[in-house]
């Protein structure tokens, strides 16, 4: 989830989405402006949108037809109809269609800020229940042991046992999937924090209103809410050492604050007086490419030196294939005993299918296309039916030397994953195991669209 | 032509970078306390420049109002080459296309921004307040809206001057000044947008 809310401004009169525009993006907010239903649609394909300002009088499709189709498609997106004064009868038929508020042109700036104030609160509390819920699960440790004969890999282990005994902050890159926390965890039991916990924040899940009281804690009646005192993560992880999953997704302010711990070494809990002492190793990870960020003004510069002062950089599944079949033998072990199966071994044709395949997801994926076999497994051996939905796109593609690179791959296994899931993005981007935000940019990167016969299917109305 | 024009503007003004430039009938007091916020605020020279009317495309005849959007617009155009950030002071009412009113307008990293202050007089009632407490309002406008051509957006902080007010009691709740971390980001985006405007410096070097 990144931090910025993102809005859409659908109105094919430019001055009302000059304007609207213009003011919402005071409020730190990305918009983007559509001039009609149908190019809303198109950017909904590539971006998730918190709110859609939608006028209800345009050409084509118009707000109706827009409204029919975002409900239909993005039920959790919020849609306010923007009405002009004398039609505000349409407003209310909106509303019946599942609308979840409307304005009236001009409309009172007290009252447009109250309105998406209320909405963005609605939003947040959605989040944050989310997030509550994804913390019961989020206790499950699982194996330690980290899988790997690969040079690459070999490196890497040889590198975590250099580093481990300081106390300098590491930042680790690689592609979602690839085992960063895991290599975080080896750092922190090979050093002398071992005695100390090992803290694991998600930056990219926890709602940026929560940020603050989650990782600083908090006083007794420092807000609605704070009815005892609690610990932040920065205390919890005394002795020992934080590990800040996604860090690319931490707010500026955030990056403001968190800096100041790192330099001050010390802190205080939100509404706190006394400073805290903080005694932590910093170990980060993100798949972003955080150079690009700082250049683009999303990330700081000062913060980012900080976070970096050694780099570790995980390979791809697919940069080191020769670990599949390690990797693929300590699976089915695993989730054997796991679901209590009589599992235990693979065909070498089946072995061949997941040394080929090119594992976008990287070992998330891998670990998950295994757990399938295994529990849908008939025979204590699995066969190459079990991945023959993997092959599937490598015979059906195109010989041509272009359709065999990874992107190909990659794109013809999103495409397959997003029809069968219906365009579902949220089902889909599970499936992946990747998070929304991510599949969206996928989309839009490699220009995927839904294939277009159900368009006509939707009933104009203007 | 234009370019002599140009020049001519550079060169009389003195190290300022910033500009306030008063639209239409004005109150020099005002300006004043304006001017003087504003170059304590961000500590860089700004100019107080002679009066130009209220551009006439501004003018929203159905509604009595000016557009504050194209007042902005106009604004850049005349003086982006002159200067790093300008803001336009009147005291007639704005409004823009899709809001009733506006105390202030202005686009987030734009180059001008204007402000009223038609509605800053209003008290309870029918009063209106001290000469004292309606400057302080205008500082107010004057200084958010300025940070929003910095970039900086709308904040949380309790009573941080960026924070969005839309009607006098919560601009009167706000302070005069930035949070540390508004003013931590205005401090960097200056550092940035002096750097990224080296011909404008050296222009006034050899002014
Ligand atoms: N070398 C490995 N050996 C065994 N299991 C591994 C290895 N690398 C990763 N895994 C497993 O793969 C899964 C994903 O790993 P992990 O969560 O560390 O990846 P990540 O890079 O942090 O992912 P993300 O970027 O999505 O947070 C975990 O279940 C982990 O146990
Ligand atoms: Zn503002
Ligand atoms: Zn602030």
């Amino acid at each position: 989830m990144a931090h910025k809310h993102r809005f859409m401004v659908v109105d094919d009169e430019l001055i009302v989405r000059e304007s609207l525009a213009a003011w919402l993006e005071k409020e730190a907010a990305v918009v983007d402006r559509a001039e009609s239903g149908e190019q809303a649609l198109d950017l909904m394909q590539q971006n998730l949108y918190d709110i859609l300002f939608v006028d209800i009088k345009m050409p084509g499709m118009g707000g109706f037809g827009l409204l029919e189709r975002v409900r239909q498609a993005y039920p959790t997106t919020v849609v306010v109809i923007i009405t002009a004064y004398g039609t505000v009868e349409y407003a209310v038929e909106a509303m019946k269609l599942g609308a979840n508020d409307f304005l009236v042109k001009p409309f009172d700036p007290e009252g447009l800020s109250l309105l998406v104030a209320k909405l963005l609160e609605h939003k947040r509390l959605l989040e944050e229940k989310q997030y509550l819920q994804s913390q019961v699960s989020r206790c499950w440790g699982g194996p330690d042991e980290i899988i790997g004969q690969s040079k690459g890999m070999l490196e890497l282990f040889e590198q975590i046992v250099e580093i481990a005994a300081s106390d300098t902050s590491v930042l680790i890159l690689g592609e979602t999937g690839t085992g960063k926390e895991l290599i975080a965890r080896a750092i922190h039991a090979n050093s002398n924090r071992l005695g100390g916990p090992f803290v694991p924040i998600n930056c990219g899940a926890i709602p940026e209103s929560l940020m603050e009281a989650e990782i600083f804690g908090f006083e007794k009646g420092s807000f609605t809410g704070a009815i005892r005192p609690k610990k932040g993560l920065i205390e919890v992880a005394e002795g020992g050492t934080l590990f800040l999953d996604e860090v690319g997704e931490v707010s500026v302010k955030m990056q403001v604050d968190l800096l100041r711990v790192l330099q001050d070494k010390t802190f205080f809990r939100v509404g706190g007086v006394a400073p805290i002492k903080a005694d932590f190793r910093l170990i980060s990870a993100t798949h972003r490419d955080l150079n690009d960020e700082v250049a683009k003004g999303n990330f700081r510069q000062d913060f980012y030196y900080r976070i970096n002062v050694i780099t570790l950089r995980v390979p791809p599944l697919r940069e080191r294939r020769e670990d599949i079949p390690l990797l693929v033998r300590h699976f089915i072990k695993n989730f054997a005993q796991e679901t209590n199966r009589n599992v235990d071994s693979i065909t070498d044709e089946a072995m061949q299918i997941l040394v080929e395949y090119d594992w976008p997801g990287n070992i998330r994926e891998l670990e998950n296309v295994v757990e399938r076999a295994v529990v849908t497994a008939r025979k204590t051996i699995i066969g190459p039916d079990a991945f023959s939905y993997l092959k599937a796109d490598v015979i059906c593609a195109p010989r041509e030397s272009a359709a065999l690179t990874l992107e190909a791959a990659e794109i013809a296994h999103i495409r397959r994953v997003l029809d069968q899931e219906d365009w579902n993005i949220s089902r889909a981007a599970k499936i992946l195991q990747v998070d929304r935000t991510t599949l969206h940019k996928k989309i839009r990167r490699y220009g995927l669209e839904r294939a277009s016969q159900e368009l006509s299917t939707t009933p104009e109305r203007a | 032509m234009d370019k002599s024009k140009k020049r001519e503007s550079v060169v009389s003004r003195t190290q300022a970078i910033i500009a306030v430039i008063p639209l239409g009938d004005s109150d020099s007091g005002l300006l004043q306390v304006v001017a003087d916020s504003l170059q304590g605020v961000l500590r860089l020279p700004v100019d107080l420049k002679s009066a130009i009317p209220l551009p006439e495309e501004s003018y929203m005849a159905s509604r009595g109002q000016y557009n504050a959007m194209a007042i902005i617009k106009r604004l850049a155009e005349i003086y982006a080459d002159g200067y790093l950030k300008v803001i336009g002071v009147t005291t007639y009412d704005l409004a823009n296309p899709i809001l009733t009113y506006v105390f202030g307008e202005a686009y987030m990293n734009g180059v001008s921004a204007v402000m009223s202050s038609f509605r800053l007089w209003a008290g309870t009632g029918n009063q209106t307040v001290s000469r004292e407490h309606f400057l302080e309002r205008a500082v107010k406008v004057a200084i958010h809206e300025i940070g929003h051509t910095f970039n900086i957006p709308h904040c949380h902080t309790d009573r941080c001057v960026m924070r969005s007010s839309h009607n006098l009691i919560e601009l009167d709740h706000k302070l005069n000044y930035m949070c540390g971390y508004c003013e931590l980001f205005l401090a960097e985006a200056l550092t940035k947008a002096l750097k990224e405007h080296p011909t404008d410096l050296k222009r006034q070097e050899t002014a």
